[in-house]
């Protein structure tokens, strides 16, 4: 005989953090009953049993109910994602072009990338890049024809792909394109070739990039192990939430080791939910590999007077020590990085971007984790341009990653519909109005906003800025939008009327340019960040 | 919150392992090194382990089958052009592929070997990947080391949350490995390389000096007569702050003694495994980042969610500075140490 569970935990052991979450089943729904975050490393029986000792302390029936005590917690069962550091993929071509288009594929995956072409490398370095111990595949390509900067070095290339191949028996080759067709492929790995289709994958060669990379991305995210990944397991328990909840869900998550964008949307008659989903290494907190580029890329959203090097310390220090630091500037800084991460995201994931705008936004992983509601919504409305409007919504208990690795689709929805009111936290609503006449750039009355039932009448809006406007979590109104002359939101009208949901951020309405355009002089994006800022972090609480 | 749960909750402060018994120590192998050893054999102190080409370079050339037919990875010399002296180095390298019907090399002249900075045996050497020794002897982690590996004594140059100026390192610190507190700059970690230190222990090295000191390394190894040993082992990170009590309590005990500096893992490596290291308070609570940076106190318990400045609210534990009423701190800015 078996016996349903009444409680179970929810584990997301992040690269930076850890989290527990305790889930009860008190009448005919799961609830979340509690949730807690320590840094990576803390046993999650630890944090259980503290959940425990809490919920006893404030519902004692409801934990006897259940069968919950602070030492029992460690028996129940249990959903457990992790995040891994990414591994590490060689990208070689023949050429810096052929090797462009590749690695610009592979960034679109959860590998972290090293690219090597002749241009750029020497053989012996090429060879010591695939060679080094953390590297677990190589992807090599070309096209096929070759073009004319790729015959030169294709046979050279292969040939050193084949002898690394041969001195590695356990590193795994994807050969995109004719590469496998060169003799001195098969030269340098050796006949017979022994292993072969365990370990070398065939992808399309690098001339149909023209069109869906799906083919190659999928051999790569083959090569990964994905059933308790976080992000992996997040993409399944968003397609059961769109399900669910009959809407367009979109989620972003930023790690410290990489990111998530993925579109769900439900089932439309006997079709189920479908999503697409770009994870990448790229998107992470702090780039594992710390250059002026990335660190420039946070000074960029900064309002401070940290010099360069003073900031890569801080970034230093953040990537090394992700979970300390969390209040005051570092909060700040955390999310500056956040936002350099989310460009990154959105730059990677041009395809998802350009899709409508999702009903409900859900924002997710430890870079959010601790910020401040309206800090978070300025930062997706910073970096997530996109004309339209949807409802923010905050992953609070990292519930996604864990509800993911149920198998069983039915199972998981039916779990994740009881959660959906408790898992995602709402920020508020995003509006973001596109094609303001720049004429009306700096008007004070650009166009007003009307909330239905809303006391306090209307509100004016300024071309160029962005407000918040209360509505408390749980509050539903519809906002009419009128412009002086047609703006675009989701379609260019004068006149839209779009409904929206409360949240502790409340609405926040957009009207700079999309895509956003900072000043080019630091002195005038400082101030203009600053004047943002000063919405999102109100009292300056430093 | 319950008995149960008191006690465990000090559990939600990162742990950080100060030392390790015994380790196992990698030294890659590039393109072109050759491992001097084999799995198995003992190595002592200033033993070569690895023989590496300084002017490193790739070399294309024919290989004759000599009975076998040649595997990547070998080693081949070249045969002495005409006219060479019998005191020229011998050109040579590591086979790495052949490519129309030549062989490509990672090779060079001038072999240097890379001595074993401890007595160890080699646990495996891995062609193409690296050599594992493993010592018996204690060993102190640290977040990253640059350059080395390098060996000296040990000295104690300045307190916790010193910082060693470029006029404070005088040559009669030559031949040591020194203890530089909290932050070191640029210049005084040339002075040091300058004067013939071996190598440097410091809480926090700033991005700039880390990459101004591996530039300055990369040019000193290219130079003709290439540069002694050197390595900087950095504790805590980038940002400035005092050196832990737990380690300072180690080095004040290590001072004088022969210690290296390894870089995979980073650590200090003591030389004599007869030492016994003070082991870290079992009550002790180290604040790693925050306004609080670098003090350092006891736990007096688990505090909840709390707000803190800019709006968060975040985990926090309460922790007695002194005899001072106890302070809520984040627990994410909380180290304590084993």
């Amino acid at each position: 005989m078996t016996t349903v569970p009444r409680a179970l935990l929810a584990i997301d052991a992040g690269a930076a953090t850890t989290s527990v979450a305790l889930l009860g089943k008190s009448t005919d729904r799961w609830r979340l009953l509690g949730s807690m975050a320590a840094p990576a490393g803390t046993p999650p029986d630890v944090l259980a049993a503290i959940l425990a000792d809490r919920l006893m302390g404030v519902d004692l029936a409801l934990a006897d109910h259940l069968g919950i005590s602070s030492t029992s917690v460690e028996d129940l069962p249990r959903l457990e994602a992790r995040s891994s550091p990414p591994a590490t993929l060689a990208v070689l071509g023949a050429s810096r072009r052929a090797v462009d288009l590749l690695a610009g594929v592979a960034a679109r995956t959860p590998w972290h990338v090293r690219a090597a072409s002749p241009e750029t490398h020497d053989p012996r370095e090429m060879t010591e890049l695939a060679l080094r111990p953390e590297v677990a595949a190589v992807l090599v390509g070309a096209g096929d024809p070759p073009g004319p900067d790729e015959r030169g070095w294709l046979d050279d290339l292969a040939a050193l792909v084949g002898a690394v191949a041969r001195r590695r028996p356990e590193l795994r080759v994807v050969l995109a394109g004719p590469v496998g067709d060169r003799p001195e492929w098969a030269e340098g790995f050796g006949e017979p070739i022994e292993g072969a289709a365990e370990r070398v994958f065939h992808a399309p060669p690098i001339g149909v990039r023209s069109g869906p990379d799906e083919p190659l991305r999928e051999v790569l995210e083959s090569l990964i192990p994905n059933t308790s990944d976080t992000r992996h397991g997040a993409v399944r328990a968003v397609l059961s939430l769109a399900d669910a909840l009959d809407r367009r869900v979109e989620v972003l998550d930023i790690g410290l080791n990489g990111g998530l964008r993925a579109m769900a949307s439900p089932g439309v008659a006997d079709q189920g939910p479908s999503a697409i989903a770009v994870r990448t290494a790229r998107a992470a907190l702090v780039p594992a590999e710390l250059d002026d580029a990335a660190v420039d890329a946070v000074l960029a959203w900064t309002t401070g007077s940290l010099d360069r090097h003073r900031m890569g310390d801080r970034l230093l220090d953040l990537r090394a020590q992700p979970w300390a630091d969390a209040a005051g500037e570092g909060a700040r800084l955390r999310l500056a990085a956040g936002r350099a991460a989310l460009a990154r995201l959105a730059a990677r994931s041009a395809d998802i971007g350009a899709l409508a705008s999702p009903d409900i936004t859900v924002v997710a992983g430890g870079a959010f984790a601790a910020a401040p509601p309206r800090a978070v919504a300025l930062a997706v409305a910073d970096t997530i341009r996109r004309a339209g409007a949807t409802q923010l919504a905050n992953d609070h208990a990292r519930l996604l990653g864990p509800l993911g690795t149920i198998d069983d689709p039915d199972e998981r929805r039916g779990l994740v519909a009881d959660l959906a009111d408790d898992l995602l936290a709402p920020l508020g609503s995003l509006l973001v109005v596109a094609s303001v006449p720049g004429s009306l750039r700096g008007s004070a009355r650009a166009g007003r906003l009307t909330l239905d039932g809303d006391l306090h009448g209307r509100h004016d809006l300024a071309a160029g800025e962005i407000s918040f406007i209360d509505l408390p979590p749980g509050d539903h109104a519809l906002a009419t939008l009128e412009f002086r002359d047609a703006a675009r939101i989701g379609h260019r009208a004068r006149r839209v009327a779009v409904p929206v949901s409360g949240g502790v951020a409340g609405i926040a309405v957009d009207l700079r340019d999309v895509p956003l355009r900072l000043p080019e002089r630091r002195d005038r994006r400082r101030a203009a960040l600053a004047a943002w800022g000063e919405l999102a972090w109100p009292g300056d609480e430093r | 919150m319950t008995t149960a749960t008191t006690g465990i909750a000090r559990a939600l402060v990162a742990h950080r392992e100060l030392v390790a018994r015994a380790m196992d120590v990698f030294f890659p192998l590039r393109p072109g090194d050759r491992a001097l050893v084999q799995a198995g054999e003992a190595v002592s102190r200033g033993q070569p382990i690895i023989e590496r080409y300084r002017d490193v370079r790739t070399i294309v050339t024919d290989v004759a089958p000599n009975g076998e037919a040649p595997e990547p990875g070998q080693h081949h010399a070249e045969p002495a052009g005409r006219g060479a002296r019998s005191d020229d180095p011998a050109t040579g390298g590591e086979l790495l592929f052949k490519s129309g019907g030549r062989w490509r090399l990672a090779g060079g002249a001038r072999p240097e070997p890379i001595e074993a900075p401890f007595a160890g045996a080699v646990q495996a050497v891995q062609p193409g990947a690296g050599v594992t020794v493993r010592t018996q002897s204690s060993a102190i982690h640290g977040r990253a080391a640059l350059a080395g590996p390098t060996w000296g004594r040990l000295h104690v140059a300045t307190d916790a949350d010193g910082e060693l100026r470029a006029q404070h390192v005088d040559v009669g610190m030559a031949g040591s490995i020194i203890v530089a507190g909290a932050r070191m700059d640029a210049e005084a970690l040339t002075r040091a390389r300058a004067v013939g230190i071996r190598g440097i222990i410091v809480a926090a090295l700033g991005m700039k000096e880390q990459r101004d000191f591996l530039a300055s390394e990369r040019r000193g190894s290219a130079a003709v007569h290439g540069l002694p040993p050197f390595g900087i082992l950095v504790l805590d990170g980038a940002a400035r702050r005092p050196i832990a009590s737990p380690l300072m309590a180690m080095f004040e005990r290590l001072e004088g003694q022969m210690v290296a500096i390894v870089g995979t893992p980073p650590a200090l490596v003591v030389d004599d495994p007869s030492i016994e290291l003070p082991p870290p308070p079992a009550d002790l609570l180290r604040v790693r980042s925050g306004p609080l940076a670098g003090a350092e106190g006891s736990w007096a318990g688990l505090a909840g969610p709390r707000r803190f400045p800019a709006g968060v609210t975040l985990e926090a534990a309460f922790v007695r500075f002194g005899g001072r009423p106890p302070v809520a701190i984040p627990i994410g800015d909380l180290e304590r140490f084993a």
